[in-house]
């Protein structure tokens, strides 16, 4: 079809009007081929003018449109809809910025105009060149699986669960709930954990439109936003889930005993067994490893207390598919391994203990029932705890240690009268909006805060610890019963698996990469996969919820149930014809939107994934590769058009 | 009529055309013979179209992105500092002076800054005078 160009230059009254001779460019661009109207107008934007622009287009058959104004920053969108209301494709349309980038920064008017001119030759050359593009949308499933059903993934899931819109809710434990749900208190507002959690606990394991997956673990994930179809394997738990009804008879009989490394190693398990008392799903599982049956003996004594026929030696791992439209990863952290960390006496000493174990001895699913008890049985009569264990080593502040810290502290005052209290730190954080309050609190009931830089070394007299801190001649000592170390909180080992699965990097701490660490604190590179919880970072449970519900709203905002999605339209392609299977383009795309078609031997985008930065197309060697809307032609004829 | 060595300046959506922009607003002024093209990254920018405006008459090209760290598509400005950098190595070995190409880097918040890169990329032209091929 024969180009019927219309030139529109807008006068933005006197802002362009004032130093840009318009009539001149009218009567400089009206010859060139194809331009068939060039028109000044006072203000394009207004809305007489966009209705001039409309009325221009129809009674011209206009189907190229070039408008010379401000920037496109501001209006390109409003004169794009212009043009598809009266059907032009929006992308015929080409914009020059004649008012931020030539009139307001030239001295000379004869000079901004001669720059105009050749501003409005290049928006000419360049639409010429310009093709109708189609928005693209694409049919995708409105499922969502969230793994890891810490307080992040709880809030994730049950901010997605809705009519039309299933969740998979991913957990490698047999229990929801995350380290959360083994806390007894929670800083800041210093109520009962399993309390403030239960109810989102059951609501999670009801809701019609949950399924929740215990005992489960990512296998396998292909696809792209919109459309991941994911493999999970569900471990045999040797308990029917169906017949059992939670009676837990079954524990008692069991004649093994194993430490519990869900109460920190600090009391006993049977090889049949719930995590710790309350755990949810209330169903029991045989730890294959210990269970006698296993290991060839011919015990069934669980069995035979089961009225209702639950055990199922015979029970395998099951793999299941499932499509999901997207993926939050909510897979948590954990402690730093101290066994690295020798000079704090961690395994050497009875008495050392980390601030999770003593969350476990004070909450009243413990091991103790929530008695504060030496290894010996008695009572510490003085604690110490140690905050910033391992900071030195990771190089970032944990940002929840001492908060937690001075939490576990004011609960000792509380369950041990008389008991002497002292906080070595280094520096404190305590960021949160009743933080000083608390602070001031326990500082009122007498805690020592000693400030000791990470010099501590722990030692015994054989009857007591012995804390050495400070340097040189400023060395203290302070023998106290009780250590507690208050660990850096590091990634989850289980991070890297996820990293490779999905394909995205983790930052130079190991935690996962955000896509912008201030405003999309919550995605990833990767269109579809987002990050709640303290795989992000360490965070505490309301920045947790925080960010677990973010990712869920990001997710409600583009995946509506019932509706195509809509993608970039300014993407790349690769033609085939000319791709000679170098991948270049694969390594270089920020988004892994790029993969090798085997068969073929070429590269192909994934337009779900691609955001049009066009990397890859500066770089294909053999031309292969076409950014949409900024092809190489059109840049040429644009360079040609600026130097005229 | 201003027949000054024109440069072209090539300014990624994100950061720089927005920082040019931020100059216009604050009416900066720089000369007139700066002419800007956007591209969505400058990691769009092939060495070809920095040649490709020597062809057609450019003395001097200005390719301007995201400060390190702040590439909206990541890090399509690296890879533009990776192969600016071999250009104008090999801008060298063709006779041109490499000062003609400069890249550099413009947030979206400085208007100064752009107007002080394009004040200097205009000097340094003067100076070099017309490119002949």
């Amino acid at each position: 079809m024969e180009d019927r160009i219309g030139v529109f230059v807008c006068e933005c009254g006197p802002n362009i009007g004032a130093t840009i001779d318009v009539a001149s460019i009218i009567e400089e661009v009206k010859g060139i081929e194809g331009v068939v109207i060039a028109k000044p107008h006072k203000l394009l934007c207004s809305k007489d003018g966009l209705e001039f622009l409309k009325e221009e287009i129809k009674a011209n058959n206009l189907n190229r449109i070039v408008a010379a104004a401000c920037t496109p920053k501001q209006y390109e969108q409003l004169f794009m809809r212009a043009c598809e209301s009266v059907g032009l494709n929006p992308y015929l349309f080409q914009m020059t910025n004649i008012r931020e980038q030539c009139a307001w920064v030239t001295e000379n008017n004869e000079e901004a105009t001669e720059k105009a001119k050749s501003m409005v030759i290049a928006a000419i050359n360049r639409v010429k060149k310009q093709e109708p593009l189609e928005k693209r949308a694409i049919e995708t499933s409105p499922d969502v699986l969230v793994i890891g059903a810490g307080v992040a993934g709880l809030e994730a899931t049950l901010t997605l669960a809705q009519k039309h819109r299933r969740v998979y809710l991913l957990e490698k434990a047999p229990c929801i709930g995350g380290i959360g749900a083994m806390l007894e208190e929670v800083y800041q507002t210093m109520e009962c954990a399993p309390c403030m959690l239960a109810p989102e606990l059951q609501e999670v394991l009801q809701r019609d439109n949950i399924e929740p997956m215990t005992y489960s673990e990512l296998e396998d994930v292909v696809g792209s936003f919109g459309n991941f179809t994911v493999k999970i394997r569900k471990k045999a738990r040797y308990v029917d889930e169906e017949a059992c009804i939670g009676c837990n008879a079954c524990f008692e009989p069991c004649p093994v005993d194993v430490p519990n490394s869900y109460n920190a190693g600090l009391s006993q398990r049977k090889a049949i067994y719930l995590p710790y008392a309350g755990a949810l799903p209330n169903i029991p599982l045989i730890d294959r490893e210990h269970c006698k049956r296993f290991a060839g003996e011919d015990c069934t004594l669980c069995e035979q207390s089961c009225a209702f026929g639950a055990i199922k030696y015979d029970d395998e791992d099951e793999i299941i598919e499932k499509k999901a439209g997207a993926v939050i990863l909510a897979v948590g952290a954990t402690m730093i391994e101290l066994g690295s960390l020798e000079k704090y006496g961690y395994g050497k000493y009875d008495n050392v203990y980390t601030a999770l174990e003593l969350e476990r001895l004070n909450a009243s699913n413990g091991p103790t029932g929530g008695k504060i008890l030496l290894k010996d049985g008695s009572k510490p009569k003085s604690i110490a705890f140690i905050y910033c264990v391992g900071r030195e080593k990771i190089g970032y502040c944990s940002g929840i240690c001492c908060m937690y810290s001075v939490k576990l502290a004011n609960h000792m005052m509380d369950k041990l009268p008389g008991v002497s209290i002292y906080s070595l730190y280094s520096d404190l954080c305590l960021p949160k909006k009743e933080s000083q309050r608390i602070y001031d609190r326990i500082m009122d009931r007498g805690i020592a805060f000693l400030r000791s830089n990470e010099t501590e070394r722990v030692s015994s007299n054989g009857n007591k610890l012995v804390i050495h801190y400070g340097t040189g001649s400023a060395t203290r000592k302070l023998e106290v019963d009780m250590v507690v170390l208050s660990p850096a909180m590091v990634p989850n080992p289980d991070i890297v698996k996820f990293s490779e699965l999905f394909d995205i990097p983790l930052d130079d701490m190991g935690f996962f990469t955000e896509e912008h660490a201030l405003m999309k604190p919550f995605a990833t590179p990767l269109e579809g996969i987002y990050i709640a919880g303290c795989c992000q970072g360490p965070k505490d449970i309301g920045d947790s919820v925080s960010q677990g519900s973010a990712a869920a709203g990001k997710i409600l905002s583009r995946l509506i149930p019932g509706e195509k999605l809509e993608l970039e339209t300014k993407v790349a392609s690769i033609d085939e014809e000319k791709c000679s299977g170098c991948s270049v383009c694969i390594a270089l795309c920020p988004f892994s939107a790029i993969s090798r078609d085997v068969e073929k031997e070429v590269s192909a985008v994934d337009e779900t994934l691609c955001r049009g930065c066009g990397t890859c197309v500066a770089a294909c060697p053999s031309g292969a590769a076409t950014a949409r809307h900024f092809t190489s032609e059109q840049i040429f004829e644009e360079i040609k058009g600026v130097l005229k | 009529m201003n027949d000054k060595p024109k440069i072209v300046g090539f300014l990624c959506n994100w950061c720089s055309y927005e920082g040019a922009d931020r100059a216009g607003e604050a009416r900066l002024k720089y000369p007139a013979n700066l002419r800007t093209v956007r591209v969505m990254c400058s990691g769009r920018v092939e060495p070809e179209f920095v040649i490709q405006a020597f062809r057609e008459g450019a003395s001097g090209v200005l390719i301007l992105g995201c400060h390190p760290g702040d590439c909206h598509y990541k890090a399509g400005n690296y890879k533009a500092k990776r192969r600016i950098d071999l250009l104008r190595n090999m801008l060298d070995q063709f006779g041109i002076e490499r000062e003609r190409v400069r890249l550099d880097w413009v947030a979206a918040s400085e208007g100064e800054k752009f107007a002080k890169v394009a004040n200097e990329m205009a000097e340094t032209i003067d100076r070099l005078g017309p490119l002949k091929l």
